[in-house]
């Protein structure tokens, strides 16, 4: 188990967004992920939610990935997840949600997309 | 002097009238029918100027009418005569009154009668006792006093004087058949409080068997008996006889106590099937047999002989897996020189269910039976549970459902209670920020117990969950106030205890939402659900705070 610090920074690939989030997403931060992921949202271009360093997830951060999903498909924006750690898809499977967000395994991927 | 026809049927008549008022009120004020039929038969007989009358009854049963009231120089009471034969067999099968003007010619009339008693037969007047359930029987007349013959206004009359005496006996039938219910239902609930009264008492303490016996009626054809034997190990017995009802329950009785006087000298399973089964065949008749299964339970070294004739089959369950024990030999009452088998098992902490056939012929509203498939998802079910709440939840899920036949269940497992060992115990403030330590020592905790990476990491989610759900819902936001977490392994089963302190929660108000819906929010429940085994939230008994309990299975056997 890593003891990486919780992060979640934001940077800009040409026209595409990208949300990177480490270490333990639980209900103490998962409203900066929320935000960060909806500040994402508001620029126009492709959104990713890069999780490869995300060791737990709990209800309330699937939660901030769930409502990023819809307000990008309200607006017609793309909105994928990107190298979903196991940790992350245990969780995403266990909500019945590993079938409906868009799953990328790089962040070329997600941008070729 | 010659009166008119007219005025001779008018008078007639009147008389006939006046009679018949009476003997209504007479059959009607009566409680005594058999002293009052007597009665109304002999003053039948003097009305119609008879030498003789008699009163036939049908046994709807057997379509057999017997005679059962008679009178006159010869008494035929007890003569039986199938519907539709001789006279009154006709005029019962045909609801008409016959008229036999002379009987020496007349093919109706059975001679036989005549022939052994020596009376003489002219005339027969017979009216049936016609009652809005059918014909039940029938009055009879035989030869007018005056030599003369029965004639059209004579059978009319019998006809009029027939229908109070119908009405009095049927009334008396159906009360007699009232009467009779109530009594059968005393005696037969008199039976079944003397069955329980068989069964063992429910020991108090720590002690490995517990027994249920439902019958479907008021009385049982299944059995279950425990007794402490000399050398301090514990004999158990379960059976089913064969059929239902009382003489099923009269053989159950004897078979139970057959048992349990062999069992008391502590033989082993096999040889105490054996000779009981001799000493039944030597008595059993009519086909009936009984299945049955007995054992003896060693409490310090875990281990359970076992034997069963032709018992359906016990299952063993533990660490997630089911072993069935198949019968040994045939059901008892049957061989007489039937061999049975028997086997040794270590219990250790697994449990052993005995059933009879009732649970698994247990029937949902379509009619479907449980099966044995179906009674090892309720067991499953409720494996998470101690024993005793664990055999009512059992029995609860097979009340739900319809039980057909009586239903007996015997679990056998050692309770837990002290083999009950903390294994973190943790108090934390209300607070988001104190989760990720918290999860960590949850971590080591379930590491410790050797639990796979994926088992162990969905567990703490839950517990998470959980913590989430009483800092939001039951603080109703971060606070000072404390969160105190206790973890408990029961043998296989883990047990996640959460305390606060905040107001008390309504627990019918917490619902988990569908997971097939995408949107945020609202998943913490379903995650528990899916999580642990079950979980229950209650207030605190002192009445501060609230109490989640959380329980999971670990089975080696564990399969996600």
């Amino acid at each position: 188990m890593s003891a990486a610090v919780n992060e979640c920074t934001s940077e800009k690939l040409g026209d595409y967004t990208l949300v990177r989030v480490r270490g333990e997403v639980d209900l103490s931060w998962s409203q900066q992920v929320r935000r960060a992921i909806l500040d994402a949202l508001g620029a126009t271009g492709k959104v990713g939610v890069e999780l490869s360093q995300v060791s737990y997830i709990d209800s309330s951060g699937i939660a901030a990935l769930v409502e990023g999903f819809q307000n990008a498909r309200g607006k017609g924006q793309q909105f994928g997840l990107i190298g979903s750690s196991k940790s992350v898809m245990a969780v995403l499977q266990l909500a019945r949600l590993d079938k409906v967000f868009p799953l990328f395994g790089s962040i070329d991927e997600a941008r070729a997309a | 002097m010659n009166a008119s026809p007219l005025a001779t049927a008018g008078a007639e008549e009147r008389r006939a009238l006046g009679f018949l008022a009476e003997l209504s009120e007479s059959l009607a004020a009566s409680l005594d029918l058999r002293e009052t039929l007597d009665m109304a038969v002999t003053r039948i007989a003097g009305f119609m100027h008879a030498e003789a009358a008699s009163l036939f009854l049908l046994d709807t049963a057997s379509g057999v009418l017997e005679c059962r009231i008679c009178v006159g120089p010869v008494d035929i009471t007890g003569l039986k005569v199938a519907v539709g034969q001789g006279v009154v067999g006709r005029c019962v099968a045909e609801n008409a009154t016959q008229i036999v003007r002379d009987a020496s010619s007349d093919t109706r009339v059975n001679a036989n009668v005549d022939a052994e008693t020596g009376f003489a037969t002219r005339s027969i007047l017979c009216a049936p006792l016609a009652t809005a359930r059918g014909v039940i029987g029938a009055l009879e007349v035989i030869n007018r006093r005056d030599g003369g013959l029965f004639d059209a206004d004579d059978a009319e009359i019998l006809r009029l004087v027939a229908a109070p005496a119908a009405l009095a006996i049927s009334n008396a039938q159906l009360a007699y058949g009232l009467v009779e219910q109530q009594r059968i239902k005393r005696e037969l609930e008199l039976a079944r409080k003397i069955q329980k009264t068989m069964l063992p008492k429910r020991r108090r303490g720590a002690f490995p068997l517990l027994g249920v016996n439902v019958p479907a009626h008021e009385i049982s054809g299944d059995f279950y008996d425990f007794f402490d034997l000399a050398d301090g190990r514990i004999a158990f017995v379960i059976g089913d006889v064969s059929g239902k009802g009382l003489d099923a329950a009269f053989l159950m009785v004897r078979v139970a106590s057959l048992l349990r006087w062999t069992g008391k000298r502590a033989p082993a399973p096999a040889a105490w099937l054996a000779e009981v089964n001799a000493e039944m065949c030597k008595t059993l008749q009519d086909g009936r047999f009984v299945c049955a299964a007995v054992g003896i339970y060693d409490r310090t070294a875990r281990k359970v002989t076992f034997a069963s004739a032709g018992f359906p089959p016990a299952l063993l369950f533990g660490a997630g897996k089911f072993e069935e024990l198949l019968a040994d030999g045939p059901p008892l009452g049957i061989l007489a020189e039937a061999e049975y088998g028997e086997r040794s098992i270590d219990l250790g902490d697994r449990a052993l269910y005995l059933f009879s056939d009732g649970a698994t012929d247990a029937r949902d509203a379509q009619r479907h039976t449980l099966g044995s498939d179906g009674l090892r998802n309720i067991i499953v079910r409720h494996a998470a549970l101690a024993p005793e709440p664990r055999l009512r939840a059992l029995l609860g899920d097979l009340k739900r459902l319809h039980l057909v036949d009586d239903t007996t269940l015997l679990l056998l497992q050692e309770p837990c209670g002290k083999s009950a060992h903390q294994l973190l115990e943790l108090t934390f403030p209300a607070r988001a920020s104190e989760m990720r330590a918290v999860r960590a020592a949850l971590r080591g905790a379930l590491d410790a117990q050797e639990l796979a990476p994926e088992l162990r990491d969905r567990l703490v989610l839950a517990v998470d969950e959980a913590c989430t759900n009483v800092i939001r819902h039951a603080y109703c936001g971060e606070c000072d106030q404390n969160i105190h977490l206790q973890l408990v392994r029961e043998h296989d089963i883990l047990v996640f205890e959460l305390r606060d302190r905040a107001p008390a929660v309504d627990p019918t108000r917490l619902t988990a939402r569908d997971l097939s819906e995408c949107k945020p929010g609202g998943l913490g429940i379903p995650f528990i659900n899916a999580l642990m085994d079950e979980w229950k939230l209650e207030p605190a008994a002192d009445g501060s705070g609230n109490i989640l309990r959380m329980r999971k299975r670990i089975g080696m056997g564990e399969h996600e």
